[in-house]
């Protein structure tokens, strides 16, 4: 697998956790707590996808996912949210272009597989327009 | 009968007769074996309808008196045992259902053998003679008239240094007192200073400097029981222009408070379901870093790093549990409970339930000016916070773009803490202001439009005040005033 992911959470004791649970499914985890320090590192640096939290200190993190989308339209961003299941917020995510959505109140084994699985697609679709 | 023995008797009836006082021959059992004319004229009762009937049945005949009869059979069987004589007061009613005072003196009667075999009870019916002594007599015999006739309200009045001088039938039956058990009595016994009420002084002192006083109190009844009011208290002046003492005037506003308790509650919840998005956010933040942890603890064998992870499990679990706790403490049906409370801390603890209801995408700022050690002030916690969390919730949904919210705490004419509440919000428009604090009101599609209403209502009960000044595209400021805790002042040069 190998990929380069870049995780954006505002709070340490998630931001770690799931730095912590990417590295031991074979992901190549950066993780950063704001979006101002998110949009820094992907100028200096390459990511495969980003995991990105909706809320966020400072820069929320729907305006993140739109200058990704301006400036690094390749990147797949999965967003993740305390907020759960939120029509609203799963509609505006998508409708900036992101390429999934996970809520924090599922299971660990269905986030982990839930991204995986995005990823996977994002990546297949990327493959294909190539 | 010899004639001698007949002309002791008829002399000795004579005697009682005339003797001006009531006069009852009573055996053990308390029933009359005799009485005189003025016990006869007084009960209204002839000889055939009175001997041989229990005394006190034939007095207290009015269904109230239960506490009475009780009261004066201990009285009586003290006297017996103890061969001692009593004296007394009651009220009883006369024959045309007026109340009678009585000053009664009971003298236990024993046979040769020392056994006690009655009583001999005397009695003086000192009603005019009180009524000459007290200073309610100066007043108007049409206000007097007046007064009497005001049912509906707890009516009083004192002199100036607060003894009770007149005590209206209304205020009987709210405080339970009769009037001739608390004439001359310190008005402070009805309004000691408890957890809700302001003890009487501070209450006078206010007239006296205002010339009158109107406040949401309590007053307490004969049993002990609290009452909610609306206590007016004025001074009032003889025909010389020297004030003669103060009048004072409640209102049980009891069923009204109830009413507002329910609103209060149902406002609380509805408040709380506005912000199930946002506490969501706060408990599943933790419990993802729980089942996540406790995942990759499973294979872990490092002792250390096993015991950081279950440590920081616990410190998550915490972290749910003190959210909970919060919401619970907020949602529990309470009796308002006055304490002293420290303005700054009670918006410290409904910051945590607001702050996380920040919509995605609305990024909002909290600028906090605390006044330091602000002066305490008298409250009730929950009705308060209930206040502030209802005032930021409208100050965060009038944001939808994200903006600022300026809390700042401060000392108003060193009398009220001040608390104002401003937000960069779309405002409220000029024809919307007057009603903003009217019950069922609303500009949300969601809103219940109890939440102003009620905060109005809470804040008014704790004798403060709230006004809001807005614009549309300006924002809303709120600013809530609460008294502070009068220091007492201490005499002394």
């Amino acid at each position: 697998m190998g990929y380069k992911v870049l995780v954006v959470d505002d709070e340490d004791e998630v931001r770690s956790l799931l730095d912590d649970l990417l590295n031991r499914e074979g992901y190549l985890s950066k993780a950063c707590a704001t979006g101002e320090a998110a949009i820094e590192l992907l100028k200096k640096d390459k990511f495969d996808v980003v995991l990105l939290d909706i809320k966020l200190c400072g820069t929320s993190g729907l305006e993140v996912l739109k200058n990704i989308r301006e400036h690094h339209k390749e990147i797949p961003v999965v967003m993740i949210t305390g907020f759960g299941y939120d029509e609203d917020l799963i509609a505006k995510s998508k409708q900036l272009g992101c390429c999934g959505y996970i809520g924090k109140n599922m299971p660990v084994s269905q986030i982990l597989s839930t991204f995986k699985h995005l990823v996977k697609k994002a990546k297949e679709k990327e493959h294909h327009a190539k | 009968m010899s004639t001698a023995i007949k002309e002791n008797t008829d002399m000795l009836h004579k005697l009682l007769d005339n003797s001006g006082v009531i006069v009852f021959y009573l055996d053990r059992k308390r029933n009359i074996l005799l009485c005189n004319k003025k016990a006869r004229e007084i009960t209204g009762l002839n000889d055939e309808d009175v001997v041989g009937k229990n005394w006190l049945e034939v007095l207290f005949r009015d269904k109230g008196s239960r506490i009475k009869k009780d009261m004066l059979k201990a009285v009586m069987d003290e006297s017996m045992k103890l061969k001692r004589e009593k004296d007394f007061e009651g009220v009883i009613l006369d024959k045309y259902g007026n109340e009678r005072l009585i000053s009664w003196n009971l003298s236990p009667v024993q046979n040769e053998g020392d056994q006690a075999e009655g009583n001999i009870l005397i009695g003086q019916d000192i009603t005019e003679a009180r009524e000459k002594t007290c200073p309610s007599k100066n007043i108007d015999k049409t206000f007097k008239e007046i007064l009497a006739g005001i049912k509906e309200y707890a009516l009083y009045l004192t002199n100036p240094d607060g003894f009770i001088t007149y005590f209206g039938m209304g205020s009987e039956a709210m405080l339970g007192w009769s009037k001739w058990d608390i004439i001359f009595k310190h008005a402070g016994i009805l309004h000691y200073p408890g957890p809700s009420g302001t003890g009487l002084e501070p209450i006078l002192e206010n007239v006296r400097r205002l010339g009158k006083h109107e406040t949401e109190t309590q007053l307490v009844t004969k049993t002990g029981e609290a009452i909610p009011v609306i206590l007016t208290v004025n001074r009032f002046f003889d025909s010389g222009g020297n004030p003669s003492g103060y009048i004072f005037i409640a209102k049980d506003i009891t069923e009204r408070k109830k009413l507002e308790y329910q609103a209060f509650q149902t406002e609380k919840l509805a408040a709380l379901g506005q912000l199930s998005a946002g506490i969501a956010h706060e408990i599943n933040n933790p419990l993802l870093v729980i089942s996540g942890r406790a995942e990759l603890l499973k294979d872990e064998k490092d002792e250390q790093k096993l015991k950081d992870g279950l440590n920081l499990i616990d410190t998550q679990a915490q972290r749910i549990r003190r959210l909970v706790d919060g919401i619970l403490k907020f949602s529990r049906k309470t009796a308002p409970v006055f304490k002293e409370l420290d303005v700054n801390e009670v918006i410290e603890l409904v910051l945590p339930l607001v702050c996380c209801n920040v919509l995605p995408g609305a990024e909002i700022e909290i600028k906090k000016d605390f006044m330091k050690n602000m002066p305490l002030i008298k409250g009730d916690l929950y009705q308060l916070q209930e206040v502030f969390l209802n005032l930021l919730i409208n100050a965060y949904q009038s944001m939808p773009e994200g903006g600022t919210v300026t809390i700042s705490t401060g000392n108003s004419d060193d009398l009220y803490a001040q608390v104002r509440i401003s937000d960069t919000g779309t405002g409220i428009p000029a024809h919307h202001l007057k009603n903003i604090f009217m019950p069922f009101f609303s500009t949300k599609n969601n809103g219940t439009g109890l939440g102003l209403s009620i905060s109005h209502n809470i804040i008014k009960s704790h004798n403060g005040s709230i006004e809001v000044e807005s614009g549309v595209g300006k924002g809303s400021t709120f600013t809530v005033k609460l008294p502070f805790i009068q220091k007492e002042v201490t005499g002394g040069l």
